[in-house]
């Protein structure tokens, strides 16, 4: 086995540049003759727009430009696009307000861009942002979900009546209601899945240059994929061919879904940079992150299960209303919907689901995709209604998801939602988690708690996610001049350790050293197509590319080999990096192949060189599946919870390398902690101000809010790609807060407490207590 | 953007010089940890600012040969957690400047800018109301010394007269049988600001308690020094009767805001809880069994 081979805790061979200060992010590149721009945003989340006096800001020395609504309409600007459109119950189309680039004629949100300030400095873009003069008719604003549909809530969109954006359904409704009429029981349950500001550590940012000699744009920028964004480009907003635009995507500091879209300031700085001649940079603030990267979850949802006499779940419903803020983002109508809806039967038997899912606008920052995009909403629901039916019905909380779990011998099993699993193992991975966790020893740890004056509580989920994404993927592979071997993918790596999964399975394919790979990303005029990161979609897709271009090189250097050592490709056989003659010892080494072929092509010779590109069709998606295990202790007094206890089972399938996934595992634990104990963002109801607008108001999980997890994995291959595995990117935040919650309820439940939302601040844990004491 | 005239004096008498000449435009920098952020947030434009920590009484903590401590005003929290005796004596108070934002912020943030800042959520200010320290201050007309909950007046404004400098905060000697504590609750651990804080000082003799302070935080407009509850733990052997009480005179006391961080109710009845275990905390450090 090699250093770099498959299964191996390969270390992030970016990490060394990464930790060391030596990467490059895009605020880090400032291209010569660099003009910078400021975006004014409007203070008000809900208001008319009546006029924007721009001279005095235009007059503040070192400003460039000041641009308005106006002024991109004149030049054709296009809106910032929706790529989804859902069909309402009946039959018609969701409501589709504009959204232009900057505002025109109204504000939605506190945040929207308002005008963009280009100067030689930051700072005098920023002074001259104070100097514009905007007036503004504020109207009354809806920044709260839970009431945004009652009847007299101000309305965000005049032709959205009662804020409702869509109003969609999918499953077996019928069919639902039939099982619902014979259950022998029903539980109910309404969760509110709370708005989580994603906080990359690295802001957005974005550099545009024009050349006008070629009519072409260079857009440097913190994406999950540049083609999107070069589509939307040329397509959407300027309308010119998506080749005009290259779009470099340097290092980037995290993205959890909110790096995938086309956002305001990108298409500014390449508008400015075609008007002023010259490059024009923007970078976010942290501040300025909070108003404008788009905000993940926010729905409330009913969710009902239909169980029989023995604790069989036969059926389940959910009414799901959606958040999508002040207008739509690239995605935002699909995440709620076909992306979250799709796992609601989850690891379970039901036998019919149907969802009724409404999107609604609210004069808040608007809301996409987030680490799991709707599926980490489901698998809560799921989740808690289970614990809540075992509750109800007196069953043990294990027992009834057993009963109800799918069985290998099922597998390919198609659920009632159309996903067709391809694998999974559950009961066995649930047994391995609960033995490893001492499940059936946790009473007396309880009753120790119990003794300091805690309340302690464990919790489970069996999460299912399901992952997505473009349906092709691309990889090329080239022999560079200097002896590497450069891998080009159409994937685009936030932190996940791409770089050495890649080069893990290269090695694997190529037999070459590690040493020796080149990961290559990012980069649209040098990688012609590519399905970016999302949807933990990257190695089963990209993993795929690579070896069906492998396999291409490997024929190639076969009929090369056999060119060069003289023998029929037949006989050439491929080994360790090494094509040889079959029974002999006559070989070359596939590195050295390459270059001689290369200079002997370069010489004008007709002979086969060993550079590959193809593309993959990802046919299936993969369904990681999963027991976390939570135990939490609580102070009733002061209602302060600590996380004493976290343990991760995973089916991620085949691990390339156990360390990153254990990483991006830990990750993924830390968010959904957050998001289920720390992360609430607060709007006031007046103002429709952003509240928790910093990092002094809205808390961020650190290292020591949480325990050391332990992630162990029960490998069963995918079955529906030849490398087996299932994407591990988002399964962390998709498991931890059903278990978190269940662990909390659970502590509290001999109080009688049944259910707490999140977050579970102490200040909520306290009052539940006191409102169960008080009972 | 204007020019910020910056001025590093050597004595104090400088400093309450420019201090006083400045009518009102100058603001005094301490370790800075909350005067940099309100400038660069535009809170404050001041047109001069005064550096304090050139002065060496203002960064200087003693002993005295009684057992009292002096402290210079911008004494970091870092170097009050060197002092190989404060500690020692005074472990709620130094826990208290130790809870001012993160370890960077410790080597900067001073005891003397946490009380001119006048937050009611400043954490080392109830543990220094209950440990009884009086503050000196210095201005045009002299030198006084006032008690420390007389310094603030509300959230963000002070007593202090038009050019008047915190020059240091006396902690007086320790009889045997003593131990101060503080607790805060915040919705986590360090860097966000305090929805109850409660600072508790307690002298034993025999088991009973001889002398007691209380101060109590982020529940009014200003840090309190909660008389009520050190009344009904003088006398006592700390009975549950007595520190319910206390708890119950903190929770009178109270008299917090609504807001995203904590509600009235909240903040009114973990004040009573917090009361009841730093006076655990402090019986234990006053050495009884």
């Amino acid at each position: 086995m090699t250093k770099f081979g498959i299964a191996q805790p390969v270390r992030r061979v970016e990490d060394p540049r990464l930790l060391k200060g030596n990467g490059a992010y895009t605020d880090d590149i400032t291209l010569p003759g660099t003009a910078h721009g400021v975006v004014l945003r409007s203070p008000h989340a809900a208001a008319k727009l009546l006029s924007i006096e721009t001279a005095a800001a235009k007059a503040v020395p070192g400003v460039l430009a000041v641009y308005t609504g106006a002024d991109l309409k004149a030049d054709g600007i296009g809106d910032l696009p929706c790529a989804v459109t859902l069909k309402n119950r009946d039959g018609s189309d969701q409501f589709s307000p504009p959204r232009p680039t900057l505002a025109v004629d109204a504000v939605h949100h506190v945040g929207t861009p308002v005008a963009f300030i280009v100067a030689e400095t930051t700072q005098a873009a920023r002074d001259a942002a104070e100097a514009v003069m905007v007036e503004y008719d504020i109207l009354p604003s809806i920044t709260d979900l839970a009431t945004a549909m009652d009847p007299g809530a101000p309305q965000v969109w005049a032709g959205a009546p009662r804020n409702v954006c869509f109003d969609w359904e999918v499953g077996q409704k019928d069919k639902v209601e039939e099982l619902f009429a014979k259950a022998a029981h029903v539980t109910r349950l309404t969760v509110v899945n709370n708005r989580i500001v994603v906080s990359s550590i690295e802001a957005r940012a974005a550099q545009a240059e024009y050349d006008s000699a070629t009519g072409r744009w260079t857009l440097r920028t913190n994406t999950q994929g540049g083609w999107g964004i070069k589509e939307m480009m040329g397509n959407n907003i300027f309308n010119v061919p998506p080749d005009r635009f290259r779009v470099i995507t340097p290092d980037v500091g995290g993205g959890f879904g909110m790096k995938l879209f086309l956002y305001a300031e990108q298409v500014l700085a390449c508008y400015a940079a075609r008007k002023l001649g010259r490059p024009v940079k923007w970078t976010s603030e942290r501040s300025e992150a909070f108003l404008s990267d788009s905000a993940g979850r926010d729905n409330i949802t009913l969710g009902e299960i239909a169980l029989d006499k023995d604790g069989k779940l036969l059926a389940l419903r959910t009414r799901n209303v959606a958040n999508m803020g002040g207008y739509l983002s690239n995605f935002a109508p699909y995440i709620p919907t076909m992306a979250g809806t799709g796992v609601l039967a989850s690891v379970y038997g039901f036998q019919a689901v149907y969802a009724n899912v409404i999107g609604v606008f609210t004069n808040t920052v608007p809301v996409d995709a987030y680490r799991g995009a709707g599926r980490p909403e489901s698998n809560y629901l799921v989740e808690r209604l289970i614990d809540a039916a075992a509750r109800e019905i007196g069953m043990d909380r294990v027992e009834l998801r057993r009963r109800n779990m799918v069985t290998p011998d099922a597998m390919p099993y198609t659920s009632p939602m159309g996903k067709k699993y391809d694998s999974g193992d559950f009961r066995i991975v649930l047994d391995a988690a609960l033995k490893k966790v001492d499940w059936a020893g946790f009473e007396a740890r309880r009753a120790a708690a119990a003794k300091r004056g805690r309340r302690r509580g464990i919790g489970l989920a069996y999460y299912l996610e399901a992952t997505g994404g473009a349906p092709t993927e691309r990889a090329e592979i080239r022999f560079a001049e200097d002896g590497f071997v450069d891998v080009y993918v159409g994937t685009q790596s936030t932190g996940q350790g791409h770089e050495t999964a890649y080069v893990q399975l290269t090695v694997d394919q190529l037999g070459v050293p590690g040493e020796k790979v080149r990961v290559k990303q990012g980069d649209t005029d040098s990688i012609p197509v590519g399905g970016g990161t999302g949807g933990a979609r990257s190695l089963y897709s990209e993993g795929q590319a690579i070896l069906v271009t492998a396999g291409t090189v490997i024929e190639k250097g076969r009929k090369a080999a056999s060119e060069t050592l003289e023998a029929a490709p037949a006989d050439i056989v491929f080994e360790a990096g090494r094509f040889s003659i079959a029974g002999t010892d006559r070989g070359v080494d596939i590195i050295a192949l390459a270059a001689a072929q290369r200079a002997r092509a370069a010489k004008g010779e007709d002979v086969t060189t060993l550079d590959a590109a193809e593309i993959a069709n990802i046919d299936a998606h993969t369904f990681p599946n999963g027991c976390h295990i939570a135990e939490v202790e609580i102070d009733p007094e002061t209602g302060t919870l600590e996380l004493v206890r976290y343990s991760v089972t995973d089916d991620v399938g085949k691990a390339v390398n156990p360390m990153i996934v254990r990483g991006q595992v830990h990750g993924g634990v830390a968010q959904g902690f957050g998001q289920a104990v720390l992360e609430r963002t607060a709007y006031d109801p007046e103002s429709g101000q952003l509240l928790s607008g910093s990092f002094m108001d809205y808390t961020m999980p650190r290292a020591d809010d949480l325990p050391s997890i332990d992630v162990d994995f029960i490998e069963v291959p995918c079955r529906s790609n030849p490398l087996g595995v299932k994407g591990a990117g988002e399964a962390g935040a998709v498991g931890s807060p059903p278990a978190v919650v269940n662990a909390i309820v659970d502590a509290l439940s001999p109080l009688g407490i049944t259910h707490v939302d999140m977050p579970a601040t102490p200040e909520r844990l306290w009052q539940a207590v006191a409102t169960a004491r008080a009972a | 953007m204007t020019d910020i005239r910056y001025l590093a004096p050597r004595t104090l008498d400088e400093a309450v010089g420019a201090f006083a000449a400045s009518q009102g435009a100058a603001r005094i920098l301490a370790g800075g940890t909350d005067l940099l952020v309100q400038m660069r947030n535009g809170a404050v434009r001041p047109g001069t600012i005064i550096d304090i920590k050139k002065i060496t009484e203002l960064t200087s903590i003693e002993e005295a040969a009684d057992g009292g401590f002096r402290i210079g005003a911008a004494v970091s929290g870092a170097a009050l957690a060197e002092h190989p005796r404060f500690g020692r004596v005074w472990p709620g108070v130094l826990e208290a400047v130790n809870l001012i934002g993160s370890t960077q912020v410790q080597g900067r943030a001073s005891p003397g800018g946490n009380l001119c800042n006048a937050s009611p959520a400043g954490d080392s200010v109830p543990a220094l109301v209950a440990a009884g320290a009086v503050v000196t201050v210095q201005g045009p007309k002299g030198r006084r010394q006032v008690a420390v909950e007389a310094v603030p007046a509300g959230p963000g404004r002070t007593n202090l007269g038009p050019g008047e400098i915190v020059v240091s905060f006396t902690l007086p000697p320790r009889p045997e049988g003593s131990g101060d504590a503080y607790l805060r609750m915040t919705p986590r651990t360090e860097m966000d600001i305090a929805v109850v804080g409660v600072g508790v000082s307690l002298t034993l003799r025999d088991g009973v308690v001889a002398a007691a302070r209380v101060g109590l935080g982020a529940v009014a407009p200003t840090v309190l020094l909660v008389a009520d509850a050190a009344r009904a733990l003088i006398g006592s052997r700390l009975d549950e009767a007595a520190v319910h009480a206390a708890a119950a005179a903190c929770r009178a006391a109270c008299n917090p805001i609504d807001d995203k961080r904590g509600t009235i109710a909240y903040r009114t009845r973990v004040a009573g809880v917090l009361l009841q275990r730093a006076v655990a905390i402090a019986a234990e450090r006053a050495g009884r069994v």
